[in-house]
């Protein structure tokens, strides 16, 4: 029988130059719920899906408040995600603390990817099971990084990760070129529109399930900010019901991996 | 005799008497820096409308002997701030290291477009530095001017000493600057709203003018001097020499010296 | 491959009875995925150039620089895994800092070669951590200035011990560094996965007469990644340079990005050079005929 020797830890090669507990880890990602970030010139919002694991249980929280300008989005291992976060959170209050200044976002990606890395380069540990989506706005505008367990963090102008994101990706490339000049409401009906494409049949964006992060610039060129501010419940209902009618984008479009089933 | 490692080096017991062992009394307190050694003098700076000017001269003082004539106490960062140091000044040239490597750690970044440090982090950070050293009972004894603009390109001057206490004003002095050149300053600007009348011309006229007054009243300056001009376009940093000097009063000055009547 | 099922190929630092590390070897395989890197040692400076294949439409232009700076004068690019990549340029920045404490002046570029290699060997001594995926080259300018010690008094002895070398120092440097930690000094270094094609288009260049000076450099460069990239023409990607001059120079000394212009130029005559390139085989010319 075959057996795959190779992909028992994370300091170990294949043949191919591949290392497949960081991949697997990959996997991990794909099994939390969607979730999508986009970035205009002025702002940056996430928009994700929650689950909750009965009928009556309440819905595990996607998006996060870092700091007064940065926002997190998660899919995978929910704990894996707190470390990081917790981590950001302390990093981006060290920066306010000596620094007297909001911390810049490639500097915050750049710091958790080193740390993701290290847990792929040595024996007895893990690679993180969590996909995130950091966004917000620094001195130089709105910005989106996307983080993956292997390390690689990679600034995008739009990204979905967690199960069935390819379907909010292709929306997202689609309809790439107007981002830019999109304002805050806009900007956030897109997103959603991104997350309904993910939907398996019957199922539909509620105020229980969305949740909503927008941070931006207030006026275009001015400094003063909008600060992250997480949307969920009643806040959420004028913007659900602004997609509401839209049809024409319809969850038909069967393309997409065949991934992993919602729950 | 004795030929344990420990009694090595040591005046034989036998011929001197036991070793009075309180000597090597370990139990004193720690005791670090209790003064500072090779001395800078004051720095002043005052804000105009569009910026800052600094000055500083360049003596280094060993006590009273002029020991360093040459050692420039104003030193930019990033093309978009001055520090001038008062104080000792090794531990300038830690400070001027440090920044060094802060500056170079700031431009992995900043290729991208400008997260650049600006004088009012900067301020923030020293002041830091300088509180945690002072509080590990190890001060960096200076007294520091940071002049630059702020994140709204406004003007920006602040001072932190060797405690580690800061604060901001339209001008600033360290040392004796700070009994002698803060009045001259202060006539021009009083308060913030003040600045907004002053020129560039105007401020480095002032700023000339105090370290002409240093160096007639302060024993520990000299007549070169550092002087900064630092704007949103960036810092012009230039030497100067005090001309014009005029020593006649000093025959009139009784009570120094040799002179006996 | 014969190696796989002996099972000396499972952990790091095992040796095979024909004295081969295969998981190191399996570290290079991830190195010749990668995107192309080229360097270039000029007579009067160093280039840095890296082909960057776009991965997702979605990525932002432009963003995600590949070319690290790791002190004023130093420059480190890399092929294979990013994130490996990243963890090199932090321990090359941690290098070039505590040469700095220890010696009060700036690391050379030899220097900071042998340290990182040595850091690399290290990752293949033990079956703890894993080696490398990449392959990293740095380029350097070390200043012929004459270099103050920081905070210097008087001029110093001017023979034996701690006297001035006399004659030239200082100058262009670059360093190829490989999973295994070997390395050497290069006049034109190539790696990633359009190594083959880019050292031929190198050793064309004649480099060690040193001839070409910087500004054609920068246009070899571009176009060489250019040509490596031709196996692989449709994957999109992006073209990232930086080079570094003496203190006369136009960066001063500094490693920085080569500007927006420069770099549009360059990228112009690469790509027109590639369809004249095409247009010759296509009538079966000899090929290579411009040298600009």
């Amino acid at each position: 029988m075959f057996r795959n020797n190779y992909d028992n830890d994370s300091v170990t090669f294949s043949p191919q130059g591949r290392i497949f507990q960081v991949e697997y880890a990959g996997e991990a990602v794909k099994q939390g719920s969607v979730v999508v970030g986009l970035t205009s010139k002025t702002h940056a919002v996430l928009v994700a899906i929650k689950r909750n694991a009965e009928e009556l249980s309440s819905y595990q929280k996607k998006l996060f408040a870092i700091d007064e300008h940065v926002g997190l989005a998660i899919a995978g291992l929910t704990s894996d995600a707190r470390v990081l976060s917790n981590f950001m959170k302390q990093q981006c209050l060290s920066q306010r603390l000596t620094y007297d200044r909001a911390m810049p976002l490639e500097k915050l990606a750049a710091l958790i990817g080193d740390k993701a890395q290290l847990n792929t380069q040595h024996y007895g540990k893990r690679p993180y099971g969590v996909g995130l989506l950091v966004t917000g706005v620094d001195e130089t505008g709105p910005h989106l990084f996307e983080f993956q367990p292997s390390g690689l963090t990679q600034e995008m102008l739009a990204c979905a990760i967690g199960a069935r994101s390819q379907m909010a990706r292709t929306y997202l490339e689609k309809n790439l070129d107007k981002f830019a000049d999109c304002g805050r409401d806009e900007l956030v009906r897109h997103g959603l529109r991104a997350l309904k494409e993910t939907l398996v049949q019957d199922r539909e964006l509620t105020v229980e399930n969305t949740s909503i992060g927008v941070a931006g610039l207030k006026e275009p060129g001015k400094k003063a900010l909008e600060v992250f501010k997480v949307h969920d419940g009643a806040d959420v209902k004028d913007w659900l019901n602004s997609v509401a009618d839209d049809a024409e984008a319809g969850g038909e479009t069967t393309e997409g991996e065949g991934m992993q089933v919602d729950e | 005799m004795d030929h344990r490692p420990q009694a090595w080096g040591r005046p034989r017991d036998d011929v001197y008497g036991a070793y009075d062992a309180s000597y090597m009394n370990t139990n004193l307190p720690n005791q670090h820096t209790q003064s500072p050694i090779v001395t800078g003098t004051s720095v002043v700076a005052m804000k105009f409308k569009d910026g800052v000017v600094m000055a500083a001269d360049n003596l280094a003082s060993y006590g009273s002997l002029a020991r360093f004539t040459d050692v420039k106490r104003l030193r930019t960062f990033a093309d978009t701030s001055v520090i001038g140091f008062g104080g000792d000044v090794s531990d300038m040239q830690y400070l001027d290291r440090h920044l060094t490597e802060l500056g170079i750690d700031e431009a992995y970044q900043s290729d991208v477009g400008g997260h650049n440090l600006n004088a009012r982090n900067l301020h923030k950070y020293l002041s830091k530095l300088l509180y945690h050293r002072r509080s590990k009972f190890d001060p960096l004894w200076n007294h520091l001017l940071v002049a630059g603009m702020d994140e709204d390109d406004k003007p920006f001057l602040a001072a932190a000493d060797l405690l580690g206490t800061t604060f901001t004003s339209p001008s600033l002095s360290t040392g004796f600057g700070s009994m002698l050149a803060q009045p001259i300053m202060r006539k021009y600007v009083p308060d913030e709203a003040s600045v907004e009348n002053i020129t560039k011309e105007k401020a480095v006229e002032v700023i000339k003018e105090c370290m002409k007054v240093l160096f007639y009243r302060d024993a520990r300056s000299m007549d070169k001097y550092s002087l900064a001009i630092v704007t949103k376009d960036g810092v012009e940093l230039s030497e100067n020499k005090l001309e014009n000097q005029s020593w006649a009063f000093a025959d009139r000055i009784k009570g120094y010296g040799t002179q006996t009547v | 491959m014969t190696s796989i099922g002996t099972g000396y190929d499972l952990a790091n630092s095992i040796f095979s009875p024909d004295g081969r590390n295969f998981q190191v070897e399996y570290a290079v395989k991830a190195v010749e995925n990668g995107g192309t890197s080229v360097g270039i040692r000029a007579k009067d400076g160093v280039v840095l150039a890296v082909e960057k294949v776009v991965t997702s439409k979605l990525l932002k232009p432009g963003a995600n620089k590949r070319i690290a700076t790791v002190d004023r004068h130093l420059g480190v690019v890399y092929s294979g895994m990013v994130p490996d990549g990243h963890h090199f340029v932090d321990r090359s920045r941690d290098e070039a800092r505590s040469w700095r404490d220890t010696f009060k002046t700036p690391i050379s570029t030899s220097d900071l070669a042998s340290r990182m290699g040595g850091y690399l060997q290290a990752y293949t001594l033990y079956q703890s951590v894993r080696p490398f995926g990449i392959t990293a080259i740095v380029g350097g300018f070390d200043s012929e200035l004459e270099a103050l010690v920081d905070g210097e008094v008087g001029s110093g002895p001017s023979v034996g011990a701690g006297g001035k070398v006399e004659g030239k120092h200082g100058g262009p440097g670059l360093y190829m560094i490989e999973p295994s930690g070997m390395y050497w000094g290069y006049y034109g270094a190539a790696t990633g996965k359009g190594r083959q094609a880019a050292k031929a288009e190198l050793e064309k260049l004649n480099l060690a007469e040193g001839k070409l000076d910087l500004q054609q450099a920068v246009k070899e460069a571009a176009r060489i990644i250019y040509v490596a990239q031709q196996d692989n023409k449709d994957k999109e990607f992006e073209l990232e340079m930086s080079w570094i001059s003496s203190a006369d120079g136009p960066t001063k000394g500094r490693h920085m990005e080569v500007p927006k212009d420069i770099l549009a130029e360059a990228e112009r005559l690469a790509k027109k050079a590639i369809s004249e390139d095409d247009d010759e085989e296509e009538e079966n010319k000899d090929e290579d005929k411009m040298e600009e």
